[in-house]
């Protein structure tokens, strides 16, 4: 399904605006339009780096001028979903950290744990500030054929994105100026001063002005643009791990031309395993000798905390709805895409029925096995999986196959429906904020799956639009309610 | 506000990196006005402007570029091998502030990151007379808008002290080595051509202009150009940003604003005296020449005495 367009073609009320203009402009206009926001891309500097023969190369952000529209109503729901998970995943991480009661209560099988290797038992009996180890986090959604939203993965490490979404939106409200007027558009550039409130207050006690630094593995790194971005948008130090010392009092400084600061919270965007040489990886030159040592000490916050990834395994993924159940006692708001377990019975059960229509995953990432996609797979093969289930049950997955959204993409050959999905960042501390809308991207070959910038992506600005969907010829007031007989919510929502 | 002494590094360089291709960039200019200026019967060669970046080079001239105007250009302008040429110049200033946006005003950044773009593309077709009035134009230009809005815009702390520095230090230098240049290019002369006294002045206009000046020269030595009088100003004259006294005096006053100067004002100290102990006796080429080798390796202690004492000690 397209998220713009209704089957028959036409524009669904929320994109009337944006497909109505398009037309006003025809292509020709709106490829102009196109290279001026790339113009735009290229003078501002916004980039991302890619290692390729050798060498990194510093390349455009790949950006598609066409907006994805998400209806105000539904994107409430999405956050309030968004937000339980991450509070849920959260104490789940805390527990494991230390008690342990979803093991003992026999939830969560404790020899997954084991198997995981995100999991760093070094870190148990620590308990940072809130309970929160995964403060930033970056959950990827996709729409399936029945318009329902899904979680397809959560980025509880290092996720990256967040400086585009901000940047897209600067290209986007000076490419299509006429829209942002007209409609009620949500900002998208408070996410910046929410991280920097949240940083602050994961502050050691007594600590009133923290110094905080954004620590990044240095200018080769991928997402190298964003932590600068970050840096700069929050007046944070922008630090590389040689930057940084920890004395023998524990606490972390930074070298200043007026000798050694205090640092009181870094946000870190190395990975757990390079940070200190001292605790993890001995031959990392990126991360800081000691700087657990000071975290467990309480001199200074680490965000996200380290061993934060745990959950965001693979296999942690298909217990995260009885996650969110045994610590909350509410049911999941935004789905998990449905993932049968075989190793308990009655999933295995419903695997081998319907395995002609269900994708197999090795649920260990250290497997070595293969995907298998069911309605693409031969007699034997299905039968050669089956056998490997009942062998081997808790060595499995499986999910029904998914067909993500699209949106009207300009390529080369026009304005077509490419594939999308979406990533919203969500910070978790004290209380929860979730990015209006996130990072759209799309896949810019025809029929293609594969969003990732760095293998021909593309991305697109996110509107969450509020109130009645006012065309460019006839604008109503911002503050009227709907119209009669416009729908007040688009017609995929709201299965539950 | 807190520098950390990596980032003052970056700055640092960064404005000497932007500061030398501004500085090169009016150079070629001046001596290109020259070519045009003088009287056709007579080759100018461009060999003595390789000085500028203080390497003696041997260039190999081609049949069709007896002059070496082409490939004296292609070395000075688009030669990426070369670390002082205005490609690699920029190049360098656009890595090194690349890494100080957060520290940086945006619009810095840009006009940086604008010319960097610029140049990657222009550069080699600017060698050719055709269209390379307007590239070096545009890159002093760039250069100067980056100042403006740093001046406009950048709260006055380490950060902003740091790129001052960078530039002074630069531009002390290259005032020092379009002497240098001049002196080389006026033995040439002396040895090829007649009608000298006349050409001589109208190289010293070349000279003077190379450092924007020649109009701030004629309005306080009235009169024709003499050389004694135009070394003395672009050394000594404080009141002109340009000299290298003037410089001198605005690192001093930069310095005295950062934490814990002391060294670096010592060799401050030493590189003034340096300077003032510099005898011109009638300008005569190689004693001039002789004199700003030395106040080049003056200047270089300052350099050093700048990162031993705010990058170097701490890392």
């Amino acid at each position: 399904m397209d998220e713009l367009l209704d089957p028959s073609g036409a524009p669904r009320p929320l994109a009337n605006a944006v497909m109505e203009l398009i037309a006003r402009l025809g292509e020709g206009e709106l490829r102009e339009r196109q290279e001026l926001a790339e113009l735009d891309i290229r003078t501002m500097g916004i980039t991302f780096t890619v290692y390729s023969d050798g060498q990194n190369i510093d390349r455009s952000w790949p950006f598609d001028i066409i907006p994805r529209v998400i209806e105000g109503a539904e994107w409430d729901r999405i956050s309030l979903g968004l937000q339980q998970r991450l509070v849920a995943l959260n104490r789940f991480i805390d527990d494991l950290y230390n008690d342990q009661r979803i093991i003992a209560d026999g939830v969560f099988p404790g020899d997954l744990l084991d198997a995981s290797v995100n999991y760093r038992p070094q870190l148990r009996g620590t308990s940072p500030k809130y309970g929160v180890w995964a403060h930033i986090s970056g959950s990827d959604l996709v729409r399936d054929d029945d318009g329902q939203m899904y979680v397809l993965e959560d980025n509880l490490r290092v996720p990256s994105g967040v400086s585009y979404v901000i940047e897209n939106r600067g290209v986007a409200k000076r490419a299509f100026a006429e829209l942002f007027a007209r409609q009620r558009i949500r900002p998208v550039d408070g996410y910046t001063d929410e991280l920097n409130r949240l940083l602050t207050s994961l502050a050691p006690d007594g600590c009133d002005d923290p110094q905080i630094a954004v620590l990044t593995p240095g200018i080769f790194n991928s997402a190298y643009f964003e932590h600068s971005f970050l840096a700069e948008r929050m007046g944070a130090e922008l630090v590389e791990g040689a930057d940084l010392v920890v004395d023998d009092d524990d606490c972390v400084y930074m070298k200043t031309i007026e000798g050694l600061e205090r640092v009181d919270v870094i946000y870190r965007r190395i990975d757990d395993l390079f940070l200190d040489p001292e605790v993890f990886r001995e031959d990392s030159m990126l991360g800081v000798p000691g700087l657990i040592r000071a975290w467990r000490a309480g001199k200074v916050a680490l965000a996200n905390a380290p061993g934060a990834g745990v959950a965001d395994d693979k296999v942690v993924y298909a217990w995260v709805p009885d996650i969110i159940r045994y610590y909350l006692d509410e049911e999941p708001i935004v789905p998990n895409v449905p993932t049968y377990r075989t190793m308990y019975e009655d999933e295995r059960r419903h695997v081998i029925e319907n395995i002609g229509d269900l994708v197999v995953k090795p649920a260990n990432e250290s497997g070595g096995y293969g995907i298998l996609i069911g309605n693409r797979a031969t007699k034997d093969e299905l039968d050669d999986a089956i056998r490997a289930i009942e062998a081997d049950p808790r060595n499995w997955v499986a999910q029904p196959i998914l067909s993500l959204s699209t949106v009207p993409t300009l390529v080369d050959e026009g304005v077509e429906p490419r594939h999308v999905d979406l990533r919203p960042f969500i910070l978790t501390g004290e209380h929860s904020y979730v990015t209006p809308g996130g990072l759209t991207r799309v896949a810019l070959p025809k029929d293609s799956l594969i969003v990732n910038s760095s293998q021909g992506g593309g991305s697109k600005d996110t509107w969450i639009v509020d109130g009645s969907y006012g065309s460019t010829y006839d604008p109503s007031p911002p503050d009227t309610p709907h119209r009669p007989g416009e729908p007040t919510q688009t017609q995929w929502q709201d299965e539950s | 506000m807190v520098l950390l002494a990596r980032t003052a590094d970056r700055l640092y360089w960064g404005a000497r990196y932007v500061e030398r291709a501004e500085d090169t960039a009016r150079i070629i200019r001046a001596f290109n006005e020259l070519v045009v200026d003088y009287p056709s019967d007579e080759l100018l060669r461009w060999e003595p402007l390789v000085a500028i970046h203080g390497s003696v080079t041997e260039i190999d001239l081609e049949d069709d570029d007896p002059a070496g105007e082409l490939t004296v250009l292609r070395l000075l302008i688009a030669d990426r091998e070369n670390p002082s040429s205005i490609t690699s110049s920029v190049t360098a200033a656009r890595a090194n502030l690349r890494t100080t946006r957060e520290v940086l005003p945006r619009e810095a950044w840009q006009a940086v990151n604008q010319l960097a773009q610029y140049v990657d593309t222009t550069a080699p077709a600017a060698v050719e007379r055709q269209l390379r009035d307007r590239f070096l134009l545009r890159v002093v230009e760039v250069s100067r808008r980056l100042d403006g809005v740093l001046e406009s815009t950048m709260t006055r702390a380490n950060p902003y002290r740091m790129l001052r520095l960078g530039r002074l230090v630069e531009r002390a230098d290259m005032t020092t080595r379009v002497l240098g240049v001049a002196a080389a290019s006026i033995l040439y002369v002396e040895r090829t051509a007649t009608g000298e006294r006349i050409n001589e002045e109208v190289r010293w206009m070349s000279v003077l202009r190379s450092v924007s000046a020649l109009q701030m020269y004629q309005r306080r030595v009235r009169g024709p150009i003499d050389p004694i009088s135009a070394v003395r100003f672009l050394l000594e004259y404080s009141a002109f940003p340009r000299s290298v006294q003037g410089c001198f005096d605005e690192i001093r006053s930069v310095l005295v604003q950062l934490p814990s100067p002391q060294s670096v004002l010592a060799a401050l100290d030493e590189a003034e005296a340096t300077l003032r102990a510099v005898d011109l006796d009638g300008a005569e080429p190689v004693r001039l020449d002789r004199a700003m080798d030395r106040v080049q390796t003056a200047i270089a202690a300052v350099d050093e005495a700048i990162n031993d004492r705010y990058v170097g000690s701490l890392l």
